[in-house]
């Protein structure tokens, strides 16, 4: 449950963003980034479908890294 | 540098450090665990560094009673009731042939709905005005934050919430003030951080004196934040270490902390097999209670049911939330639970310690007495 998974935001309507990771699209709430709003083109950290902070591209791509590794080795 | 070579750099430095005494670490986080586990990170690291799992299961540590409640919200109630996925398989303690689990609820006809995020339950209650939906919400901070953000944005009328919610450092408080903590450094939660603020984890240090460390989840942040605490071990320098900066900041989202306190109090709240803990749980704020489940529905949780609250019988998940047992050390572990048949819930949730030791390739018993302490 606790599982974040980084994503970058291709659009943004009000507090709703469109965001992308590895080609998988998925609609999330800005509304817990209010104090730092995130622009189009930003990565942020997505929990249960809200954006928990902002993050850089490299520290994105090192957690798809690892996201992939645990994937291959959780049986189902 | 690639993220190998950084791992490798990390346990050639925590080898140099040469250890010469049993340390225990403690994690207290579900992701930390699997990234733990997956990665192999305890057989990489010196035999006397022991890696012990602590409270980082939300879904474990949710009462009996609540997922009991939800059930019979389901039956009796006929609502539409939504949860994150954990908690379906969650078996509960009643006679053999009752239903005993959200999933065997919905099976027998319930409108049961597993949802990946808040925005889901209320989608689902206005796609349908004419039910009652109730969100069965257990987490700690980093998912409590998005229900809470949810609330603040206003929901339908349709939608209530069973909220579960908990705190995650008031079980290590307990722990740590406790005769027995179980162990000498903590590794702090990334995602709790992320959302609280590391700072949360000061009080270790200043009230206890241990080595603390917060860890984002690739081997390198780990191994970073063990190096941290063992190097502050050995040099009895203490100080809140954060080798997760990139995401979790100081003094945490200022937004997500805003809107926990705009909607929900933190309020004493009971752990399964734990027991209550000061000050552990949120609760929604009166200004909110029209959207409160357990004022809106009859309280179906009955005191007098056998073994209402506990955990199953023969289950030690208490004990391996806690960090007392490793999983295989459960006498269920493997044999009357796994996956397939989970008993206890630390092996239904996917951060459920004995799941991920499952996951993990650990299939067989720990060759000590289930007696023994850590």
């Amino acid at each position: 449950m606790c599982l974040a998974i980084p994503m970058r935001i291709t659009a943004i309507d009000g507090f709703n963003a469109r965001c992308e990771a590895k080609g998988v699209f998925r609609d999330v709430s800005l509304f817990m980034m209010q104090d730092e709003p995130p622009a189009i083109g930003d990565f942020v950290m997505v929990h249960v479908g809200y954006a928990i902070q902002k993050m850089t591209e490299a520290e994105a791509r090192s957690t798809w890294e690892l996201l992939d590794q645990v994937l291959e080795e959780t049986p189902n | 540098m690639n993220t190998e070579s950084e791992a490798r750099q990390w346990l050639e430095r925590i080898r140099a450090l040469g250890i010469d005494r049993p340390v225990r670490l403690m994690n207290v986080c579900g992701g930390h665990e699997r990234s733990i586990t997956q990665a192999g990170l305890r057989g990489a690291l010196p035999a006397n560094v022991e890696l012990i799992p602590g409270p980082g299961c939300p879904v474990c540590v949710c009462p009996e009673e609540d997922v009991y409640q939800a059930i019979r919200l389901a039956l009796d109630e006929k609502v539409t009731l939504v949860a994150f996925g954990d908690m379906l398989r969650v078996p509960v303690n009643v006679p053999k042939g009752e239903v005993r689990s959200l999933v065997e609820a919905q099976a027998t006809g319930a409108d049961v709905r597993p949802i990946a995020s808040p925005t889901e339950a209320r989608r689902v209650a206005l796609e349908h005005p004419d039910r009652q939906v109730v969100f069965f919400a257990a987490g700690f901070e980093t998912t409590t934050a998005p229900v809470a953000a949810m609330i603040a944005e206003g929901i339908p009328d349709n939608l209530s919430i069973l909220l579960s919610g908990r705190l995650t450092w008031p079980a290590v408080a307990m722990l740590l003030d406790s005769e027995t903590p179980g162990f000498d450094c903590l590794v702090a939660p990334g995602h709790v951080s992320t959302v609280m603020g590391p700072e949360e984890w000061q009080f270790v240090i200043d009230r206890h004196g241990l080595p603390t460390a917060v860890a984002g989840f690739t081997p390198e942040s780990l191994l970073a934040a063990f190096y941290s605490v063992l190097r502050q071990l050995q040099s009895g320098e203490r100080f809140l270490d954060n080798c997760y900066r990139e995401v979790a900041h100081a003094g945490g989202n200022a937004t997500a902390r805003r809107l926990l306190d705009a909607t929900l109090d933190v309020v004493d709240a009971n752990w399964r097999g734990i027991g209550v803990i000061p000050r552990s749980g949120y609760a929604l704020k009166p200004a909110h209670a029209g959207a409160d489940a357990r004022l809106r529905f009859p309280d179906h949780t009955d005191p007098d049911r056998r073994r209402a609250g506990q955990m199953p019988p023969g289950c030690d998940c208490a004990r391996v939330v806690l960090g007392r047992l490793y999983p295989n050390q459960c006498r269920l572990y493997g044999s009357a639970c796994t996956p397939r048949t989970p008993v206890g819930p630390c092996m239904v949730s996917d951060e459920g310690a004995c799941r991920i030791w499952w996951a993990g390739g650990v299939r067989e018993a720990a060759p000590v007495a289930v007696t023994d302490p850590i």
